[in-house]
């Protein structure tokens, strides 16, 4: 078998065409790949500058009333993980800043994506695009013929007569070819690494990264040479497993992706927003003296300090109010966001699922997964923020409470050395090895197929397709 | 033309032969029809949306009109946020600013998933507000993308013509019998151009009826028959140059491999390259603006509003407003501060016009650069031409976001007119109010 592959080794230099198409791709990849890390970095110092200005307006705040700030609030701006110079994922079309402020849990807005005229609907040229679409067409082009030429030529006879083995032929051009793209995708990762900033954690990314894609060149130049056994001529092999890559590539992601919406459909934006407006009512509102819920509060808290009156309350009772009615919305988020991203999640699952009928599904989850561009990041991102969020408010809503004002004093003011007490958002990307659960359908689909076109190729390719 | 004729009819047969193609032209017909429904789907789903907003605003008036006529017979005290001041009866005023969905969403759904089309506006509203985010949905399969009738015609029908055109010429090279076809008296020029023309006709017709049916059932011929016009020619032309493009390879394939590489490779280059260089270049000049400009407005420059003393408010109102000269507050001796505090939305609209404004420029700067690149990104040219026909692109939302201004702008108007003149507001006046943002 390694005298196959070497032999089909020496073929493969022997042609020109190969040699330029190398060239072109390494160079190409590597020029890809180092643009995407200056668009990543230009992106994250953007990022960067941003969330320091908030930052800064934060720290210098006058002396004001701490309710005053909450309502002033402050911004998380989504950062820009290292490997999405590899593959942005879902970066271009989610929002980037999101307002953390309180009384209200907003949305993270302002996509890259609404901000000017479409323009691929593929997504930028980063390396994820050639490693999923050029790549696998390349080797396509390798393999399509790596048995059928040898039929038409007849050597096929000629080599089967000598007692070789055509399954191990089969097994060893599709090889062949595999190595070829292992190679170009090796190039690709050590040049993220060279000009990237790689730590232990991007590391171990890559590294599944690289088993991800290795095991779908597998299917795929396994499966393209299997049609090249399998059917009569070259045409038939090529048309055949382009077929096959259109279907997978560029249908089925799309229709799946709209029927999973439809099995596990999420609510508009309008009934979402009139369930949680009026489970949020059933609450106390901060800012409505008269409201019932205040006035029992008000009761619970007069026993608690054994006092006849607000005014005798050695605390600001406007600061509890005002917790009370966060820590009530909160429940309402929790309930309300909770579900939707929990259809997400369901929504995600069952996409997967289609990468046992299409490896491309399971390669395209898997690379933007662990470039920590998926939606699993996204939503952890939105989950961080929001717990800032409830820790910013808190923090106001207790100084205001316990901070040593008396209730209706909303002249109360704190210095900045309060809100610079106040820690800054920061939010790093998680760990993979806690998220690999989410992964796992991913990898099991695509080894499912490694195995599924090995066997058969073992077992569908023989010599009575030559005899 | 007899020979014409005879290529043409012959190359009908060897398409019926072909179960292959057969297969493909019914997948690709399906895919259209597929994405048609998907945009029909969605034309309906906003337009259902906004008559349920409609509705819930119609209530909303009704409950109003019903306290006007409590407060005015004396069975209902006057709420904490009084409705006979212009402020708070505009502010209970439902005013929605939508985006109609064009029946020609049906053709392309573009970018509408990535915007808000319903608005609720207020005296403080802005036209870069949260509220104006786009419809819940799975980001994965927005950047997936949809299915829609756009897709399916700008990507996929090349493929269907790589398909339907890939051994045109080179079949008849692979077994060696091009020479005996063109000792009969025709030229390759000729022979080709026949064989594709069958082709080039039939993928019109499908596309011609299916549209027409689709323009029929969503409406389109109601108001929008010369867009729909527009977009007729706009595929004729789209497939004129993916037949163009692939007659040159064929002209000078060597084979049906050798074709087959070489149109899948066009393909990838016009459809998948190029946009993505086009899109990493717009992005490394433009990076995402993440707002700050219209961010500072809405706090600090906001709060230095808030923190200036009456005068200067005042000042600043009658030196931004010059009509509020001729109100009647304007000519009171003393300053009424509630009617002052009433009237800041005006000063912070002018503040968020501003920013709003340089927000919308650097944007138009962003789709000068992509649209330089329409002579060699043609496929997404294209793709934009069709949105713009469909009322999905960028620029049906600036629109939009022009329309709320507008709508903000009349809020404030009236607040400020009604609340300098000291009109009180009765049932009559709230429902002159509502006539006005309908």
């Amino acid at each position: 078998m390694i005298n196959i592959i070497f032999n089909e080794w020496k073929l493969f230099i022997r042609g020109r065409l190969f040699l330029y198409s190398t060239i072109t791709f390494v160079v190409s990849l590597a020029i890809v790949v180092f643009l995407g890390i200056i668009q990543n970095n230009n992106q994250r110092f953007y990022q960067s500058k941003a969330q320091k200005h908030v930052r800064q307006q934060w720290e210098n705040l006058e002396a004001m009333n701490p309710h005053r700030a909450a309502h002033y609030g402050s911004y998380a701006f989504k950062p820009i993980n290292i490997l999405n110079s590899m593959d942005s994922g879902i970066n271009d079309i989610t929002g980037n800043v999101i307002k953390l402020e309180g009384h209200v849990q907003n949305e993270i807005v302002y996509s890259e994506a609404s901000q000017s005229l479409s323009i691929s609907k593929f997504g930028k040229l980063k390396s994820s695009l050639l490693l999923q679409y050029v790549i696998p067409l390349f080797l396509i082009f390798l393999a399509y013929g790596s048995i059928s030429r040898e039929k038409e030529t007849q050597r096929l006879k000629l080599l089967v007569f000598q007692g070789i083995s055509l399954s191990k032929l089969t097994t060893a051009k599709s090889l062949s070819i595999w190595i070829y793209g292992l190679l170009l995708l090796l190039i690709t990762i050590s040049t993220q690494i060279i000009f990237g900033k790689v730590d232990y954690q991007i590391f171990n990314r890559l590294i599944l990264i690289t088993f991800s894609y290795a095991i779908y060149y597998y299917i795929i130049t396994s499966l393209a040479t299997y049609f090249s056994a399998r059917f009569k001529n070259n045409t038939s092999a090529l048309s055949s497993v382009l077929a096959v890559w259109i279907i997978w590539t560029i249908f089925l992601p799309k229709i799946w992706g709209n029927t999973v919406e439809k099995i596990h459909p999420l609510p508009s934006r309008q009934e979402f927003k009139a369930t949680m407006k009026e489970d949020r009512s059933k609450g106390i509102d901060g800012h409505n003296p008269t409201d019932k819920r205040r006035e029992e509060l008000k009761k619970k808290y007069l026993a608690e300090y054994e006092v006849d009156s607000l005014k005798n309350l050695p605390i600001n009772f406007d600061g509890i109010v005002m917790q009370e009615d966060e820590e009530y919305g909160n429940i309402v988020w929790d309930k309300h966001f909770g579900n939707n991203y929990n259809i997400l999640r369901k929504q995600k699952v069952l996409y997967q699922v289609l990468g046992f009928l299409n490896p491309f599904v399971s390669l395209q989850n898997a690379s933007m997964g662990f470039c920590g561009t998926d939606m699993i990041h996204h939503l952890d991102f939105l989950k961080k923020s929001e717990d800032y969020r409830r820790y910013l408010i808190k923090s106001l809503n207790d100084k205001h409470a316990y901070g040593g004002s008396k209730t209706g004093d909303w002249k109360w003011t704190v210095d900045t050395a309060f809100f610079k007490s106040v820690s800054d958002f920061s939010y790093k990307t998680p760990k993979i090895g806690g998220f690999m659960k989410h992964y796992f359908i991913d990898l099991l689909c695509l080894l499912w197929w490694a195995l599924y076109i090995t066997t058969m190729i073992k077992f569908k390719v023989n010599k009575d397709l030559v005899i | 033309m007899i020979q014409y004729f005879k290529i043409v009819r012959s190359e009908f047969i060897h398409l019926m032969r072909s179960s292959f193609k057969i297969i493909t032209l019914f997948l690709f017909l399906f895919a259209l029809i597929y994405g048609c429904q998907n945009g029909y789907a969605l034309f309906k789903k906003h337009n259902k949306e906004i008559m349920t907003i409609n509705s819930k605003n119609q209530e909303l008036i009704d409950k109003m009109v019903t306290q006007y006529e409590e407060i005015e017979s004396g069975t209902k005290e006057k709420p904490r946020r009084d409705p006979t001041t212009p402020y708070w009866a505009i502010w209970s005023t439902p005013s929605y600013a939508f985006k109609y969905p064009s029946p020609m969403t049906t053709f392309s759904l573009g970018q509408s998933e990535q915007y808000g089309y319903y608005k609720r506006v207020t005296n403080w509203s802005t036209t870069f507000d949260s509220d104006l985010a786009e419809e819940i949905a799975n980001p994965e399969r927005l950047a997936v993308g949809t299915l829609d009738f756009n897709f399916v015609f700008v990507y996929l029908s090349p493929i269907l013509i790589i398909i339907l055109l890939f051994n045109i010429g080179g079949l008849e090279k692979d077994l060696k019998f091009d020479r005996l076809i063109f000792l009969q008296n025709i030229s390759t020029k000729k022979w080709l151009f026949a064989r594709f023309s069958f082709y080039f006709i039939t993928i019109i017709t499908l596309l011609t009826m299916l549209m027409l049916c689709y323009a029929f059932i969503s409406g389109v011929f109601k108001n929008e028959t010369s867009s729909f016009i527009i977009l007729m020619l706009t595929t004729i032309l789209y497939i004129l140059f993916w037949f163009t493009v692939f007659y040159f390879v064929s002209y000078h394939g060597k084979g049906t491999s050798d074709q087959a590489i070489k149109m899948i490779s066009i393909w990838l280059g016009l459809c998948i390259i190029i946009p993505g260089i086009v899109h990493q270049l717009t992005s490394i000049k433009h990076p995402t603006n993440y707002m700050t400009d219209y961010l500072d407005v809405n706090r600090d420059q906001v709060n230095d509003i808030f923190e200036l003393s009456t005068d200067s408010l005042q000042m600043k109102l009658l030196n931004e407003f010059p009509n509020l000269e001729k109100t009647l507050s304007a000519s009171d001796t003393s300053i009424n501060k509630s009617i002052i505090n009433r009237s800041l939305s005006g000063l912070v609209n002018i503040l968020n016009k501003n920013v709003a404004n340089e927000i919308e420029k650097s944007s138009k700067e962003k789709n000068n650069f992509i649209k330089n690149f329409d002579l060699i990104n043609p496929v997404t040219a294209f793709q934009n031409q069709i949105n713009a026909l469909t009322e999905t692109d960028y620029y049906a939302y600036l629109r939009y976001r022009e329309y709320i201004q507008s709508k903000i702008d009349k809020k404030i108007t009236l607040i400020l007119e009604d609340t300098w003149n000291k009109v009180s507001v009765d049932k009559i006046k709230y429902i002159e109010y509502v006539e006005n943002f309908k």
